[in-house]
């Protein structure tokens, strides 16, 4: 392409009525010379015009081909096309209107998918160069979990190695309570804003000097998010302190908008890693120790594969040097600001994907269908171009602008409904999650160009799905049968509706089946009794021993606890196993320590014997068994008076509940050698949470409240919530960073509360899924009434009842319907198996019931009789035909 | 009226070219010229003549002008350009060797 040709299109694309006039003139002008030539000759000026234009043909035919060699053709043929797709549009502006709505919905629910992807996926932090950013891992080789990293081994690693340019150390989320509301943040070494290259808008960022070992300063840096959620973006926020465990700490800089620290989420505030003693008390003196990441900027030059051998061998020689057993190797993940595993992540979303796209799917079906039936609507109109020269690519390429134009319309519909439906979405979460499992820092993904990238493709990917089909079969006509007004059979695409019809029921099916086992799964979560009481108990966690006296103090002197006990570990903490031997007999079982009013608060029977007396601690030679150990060790007796013993194995592991807290969590010395106890109580087996790992069957050991590492149950009065907030109250007063303090309740709600967000979606989904076949369904079926007219009156001309009319009509449908129904619910059985066969499988299976036959059966009887109602309105219509009206149409 | 024999493709070009070479010319005057010069042997589908000119401009061998003819109103005159007269050179050796290639072969197959 030559500038000159660039030239001439920009001025026929610019100014294209100059320039058709100019082809026009320039034509004219020839014919006109030419008949000039024959008038020299001696021709009647008539004549000679009449011989000039039949020697240089038709005029519009070689203005065409000069405007096709000005290569805009394209171009021009777009624009005609959208107009006359415009002017289509608004001679039919409610099926226009259908069709953008139905596909906007089902571009909607997909964006809503892709934006939350978005966030954790492709949306890197704002840091220049974040490609060169790692972390460094250390993997298991063995079973056994990799010593940590700590500080000392990263100032080594800074020190001896130069795989990167620089690195940072952090200890990210500690959770801090501020004025009553959790504020997170992350500590890291006082180089870590230079490493990032991000510079505070307001103030300073830390700097090595507030990270000197004991010499350093007492400050923190908020990022904008902290900024905004605790102080209001205040512009005097700097100088202001916020209390760490009774220290002040100076606010002296606020991080710009979109720096998120390389972390998903991004913390509220950064602090220096030396003050992790203020943050976590539980660590002080022994700081040396605690795991910390390190993440650094790869030298320029270095490869990721060759800094990992750099830092493998230097790892080994240094774990050699300092006799550290527990080898491992070392990895480099990308650190960007994005979780570490973004294949894992999508193909976690996957299943999201399809369910979402199901929708999507569903809606271009219906709009297919509604474009098969206005195809066969437009044949006369399709059949009159094709006769006039128009090709077939030609047409099908103008309906194929026509669905284009629809679906970026959908496309911005979509967008419009995925942000409305995520920011309800999370506003009912806020509003509805229980406020005692932490600060719920939930906020609205953004929307960005990937979003609206990602819009605009799967709105050209819907449109090749609904529209290519019906463009193709309405162009595969005889022009001059349908210039005669017949209908050809073959433009009548019977086998692809009865496909689409079969591919909606097959979604609805498969959604409403999911909807219907949430539903009743969160129906008998909600009913399920855990054995033990819920409704107002409270569990305190103590994890700074030098205030538990006083933490202790405070909960027995407050008003609303009307009883409290210890327990070791914290009831959400994974279980311990040991075996229990008795005589010959040996079988494993969960212990944990409890003091005596353990049994009393929870509400635990004591069947028989007695509970732990108040002056029994830890190490007495004491325990409580609940009745399924006693039955197992002595079949025959009581078990009161028995003597037991305890040994501990390391290789005994619970698994865990589907959320336990903190699974990772070392042991501790609990128990750390062999005990022979002897018997006291026997207290009943309850079954627990299913969904965490509170179980209180098994062996209780004595402990009280005052040793170390015990958790505290109480008993409140009044309302639970309100009783909370005062303990939190009260409680941060002495300790700001206590741990948590969580209602039982809200542990047993959990159950439900996620089945329930899991029957939200899934019914929403479904519910929409139905909607949309239901009334695909009905106009097919209208439509195809309406063209059967003729036929149905000559039936019953002939002696067909109204009766078999309606069954004939019915049947039409029939087919696809059942098919689809036999599809969804067999692929949602096959999903329910796949659950099952999976690890987790035995634990979800007993809270959701993937293979409930009432949830099956009933979403299908759902869809049948709502395809049936869909079906039976037209059905009913076809046997209202008046025969002889019909036939004398003709 | 006698059907005039098919050219050879790309020798529209050529002969349009060639007719270029000294004197700026409008379509009518192109086809005229090159009825006249052939002795009516060679007669320019009229159809194929203006797409022709019209692509050659896009290829920037010719150049067009607005100017006033012979009739008293204005047309649209083509006159070839210095890439066009190089075009011109190549495909007239090209030409050039073709036909004697052609000839030979008629004279001794």
């Amino acid at each position: 392409m030559t500038l000159n040709d660039l030239k001439l299109r920009a001025r026929a694309l610019l100014r294209p009525n100059r320039v058709e006039r100019e082809l026009d003139e320039e034509l004219a002008f020839h014919v006109e010379r030419e008949a000039r030539k024959l008038i020299d000759q001696g021709m009647t000026p008539a004549e000679a015009r009449r011989r000039a234009q039949a020697r240089f043909g038709p005029t519009a035919l070689a203005a065409d081909r000069c405007r096709d060699e000005r290569g805009t053709a394209a171009v021009e043929n777009t624009i005609r096309d959208v107009h006359f797709a415009l002017r289509t549009f608004a001679k039919a502006p409610l099926a226009a209107f259908t069709i953008v709505a139905t596909v906007a919905v089902g571009l909607g629910v997909v964006a809503v998918v892709f934006t939350v992807l978005n966030t954790l996926v492709f949306r890197v932090d704002a840091v220049p160069d974040v490609g060169e950013m790692y972390s460094v891992e250390r993997t298991e080789v063995a079973t056994t979990a990799p010593s940590p990293l700590t500080r000392p081994i990263f100032d080594a690693l800074r020190r001896d190695t130069h795989v990167f340019s620089d690195a940072y150390a952090t200890v990210p989320n500690i959770d801090l309570h501020v004025d009553g509301r959790t504020m997170a943040v992350t500590l890291v070494t006082g180089n870590f804003f230079q490493v990032v290259r991000v510079h505070p808008v307001m103030g300073r960022a830390l700097t090595p000097t507030d990270d000197a070992p004991r010499s350093g300063n007492a400050v923190i840096v908020l990022s904008e998010k902290g900024w905004d959620r605790h102080f209001n973006r205040d512009p005097h926020v700097l100088g202001r302190t916020v209390l760490v465990d009774g220290a002040p700490f100076e606010i002296v800089g606020v991080t710009p908008a979109g720096f998120r620290g390389l972390e998903v989420g991004g913390p509220d505030a950064w602090a220096p890693l030396s003050q992790l003693g203020r943050f976590r008390p539980a660590d002080r003196g022994r700081e040396d120790s605690v795991g910390v990441e390190i993440v650094g900027r790869l030298t320029p030059g270095v490869s990721k594969g060759n800094a990992r051998a750099q830092l493998a061998a230097w790892d080994s020689n240094r774990s050699a040097a300092t006799r550290d057993r527990r080898a491992a190797t070392v990895d480099l993940l990308p650190r960007r600001g994005t979780i570490p595993q973004p294949l894992e992540a999508i193909a976690m979303f996957a299943p999201l994907f399809v369910a979402f796209g199901l929708i999507l799917m569903i809606g271009c079906a219906n709009v297919a269908n509604l474009l098969l039936a206005r195809g066969v609507a437009r044949q006369r109109e399709i059949g009159i171009r094709l006769s006039l020269g128009a090709s077939r690519a030609r047409i099908v390429r103008q309906l194929m602008t026509e669905s284009v134009l629809l679906a970026l319309a959908a496309a911005a519909g979509g967008y419009l409904i995925s942000r409305l439906a995520l920011h309800s979405a999370v506003s009912w979460g806020l509003r509805t999650m229980p406020v005692d499992l932490g600060d719920v820092n939930l906020s609205v993904p953004a929307a960005d160009w990937r979003v609206a990238a990602f819009l605009v493709a799967a709105a050209i990917a819907a449109t090749g799905f609904f529209a290519l089909i019906p463009a193709l079969h309405a162009t595969a006509i005889d022009p001059l049968r349908t210039l005669r007004g017949e209908l050809v059979k073959n433009a009548r695409p019977g086998r692809a509706r009865n496909a689409l019809i079969g591919v909606q029921v097959f979604a609805s099916a498969l959604l409403l089946v999911c909807a219907a086992i949430f539903l009743r799964s969160a129906v008998s979560a909600a009913r399920y009794d855990p054995g033990f009481r819920t409704a107002d108990t409270v569990m305190i966690d103590i994890d700074n021993e030098a205030k538990r006296a006083a933490m202790i103090q405070a909960v027995a002197g407050d008003a609303t606890v009307a009883a409290y006990a210890a327990v070791r570990p914290q009831l959400l903490a994974p279980l311990r196993m040991a075996y229990a031997g008795a005589g010959a007999g040996k079988t494993p079982v969960v212990f944990k320590a409890v003091s005596g009013s353990y049994f009393d608060v929870l509400g635990v029977p004591i069947v028989r014997g007695r509970a732990f007396m108040p002056w029994e601690r830890d190490h007495d030679p004491v325990a409580i068994v609940s009745e399924s150990v006693a039955r197992a060790l002595w079949p025959s007796g009581s078990g009161v008076g028995e003597t037991l013993r305890l040994e501990p194995d390391s290789a005994l592991k619970h698994p865990g509940g589907l959320l336990t807290v903190n699974p990772d969590a070392p042991p501790d010395e609990g128990l750390a050698e062999a005990r022979t106890v002897t018997v006291v109580g026997v207290a009943r087996d309850v079954p627990g949470f299913r969904i965490t790992d509170v179980k209180e069957a098994g062996v209780f050991l004595p402990t009280r409240v005052d040793a170390a590492k015990t958790s505290i149950v109480a008993r409140v009065q009044g309302d639970p919530t309100l009783a909370r907030q005062a303990l939190v109250d009260r409680l941060t007063r002495i300790d700001p960073n206590m741990g948590s303090i969580i209602t039982l309740r809200t542990v047993a709600r959990l159950e439900t509360f996620f089945l329930q967000i899991a029957f939200s979606v899934s019914l929403i989904l479904g519910g929409l899924a139905l909607l949309l076949t239901v009334s695909g369904l009905f106009s097919v079926l209208s439509y195809l009434v309406e063209q059967r007219t003729r036929e149905i009156g000559v039936r019953m001309a002939l002696g067909a009842s109204a009766h078999a009319v309606t069954r004939l009509m019915l049947a039409q449908t029939a087919r696809p319907v059942l098919v689809g129904l036999a599809a969804g619910s067999g692929l949602a059985a096959a999903l329910a198996m796949a659950v099952l066969a999976t690890p987790a499988g035995a634990l979800i299976s007993q809270i959701v019931h993937v293979t409930d036959p009432v949830a099956y059966l009933s979403s299908l009887a759902v869809i049948v009789s709502a395809c049936l109602l869909a079906a039976w309105i037209p059905a009913a219509r076809a046997a209202r035909v008046d025969p002889m009206r019909t036939l004398r149409q003709e | 009226m006698a059907r005039t024999p098919d050219l050879l493709p790309g020798t529209l070009d050529l002969l349009i070219l060639r007719t270029l070479q000294t004197d700026a010319l409008h379509g009518w005057a192109v086809s005229e010229r090159i009825q006249q010069i052939s002795q009516d042997v060679l007669q320019i589908n009229q159809g194929s003549l203006y797409p022709a000119l019209h692509r050659l401009e896009h290829q920037g061998w010719i150049e067009a002008e607005w100017k006033v003819s012979e009739l008293g109103r204005r047309a649209k005159y083509y006159h070839l350009t210095a890439s066009g007269r190089r075009q011109l050179a190549v495909e007239a050796q090209e030409w050039e060797r073709m036909a004697n290639a052609i000839g030979r072969v008629m004279k001794l197959a």
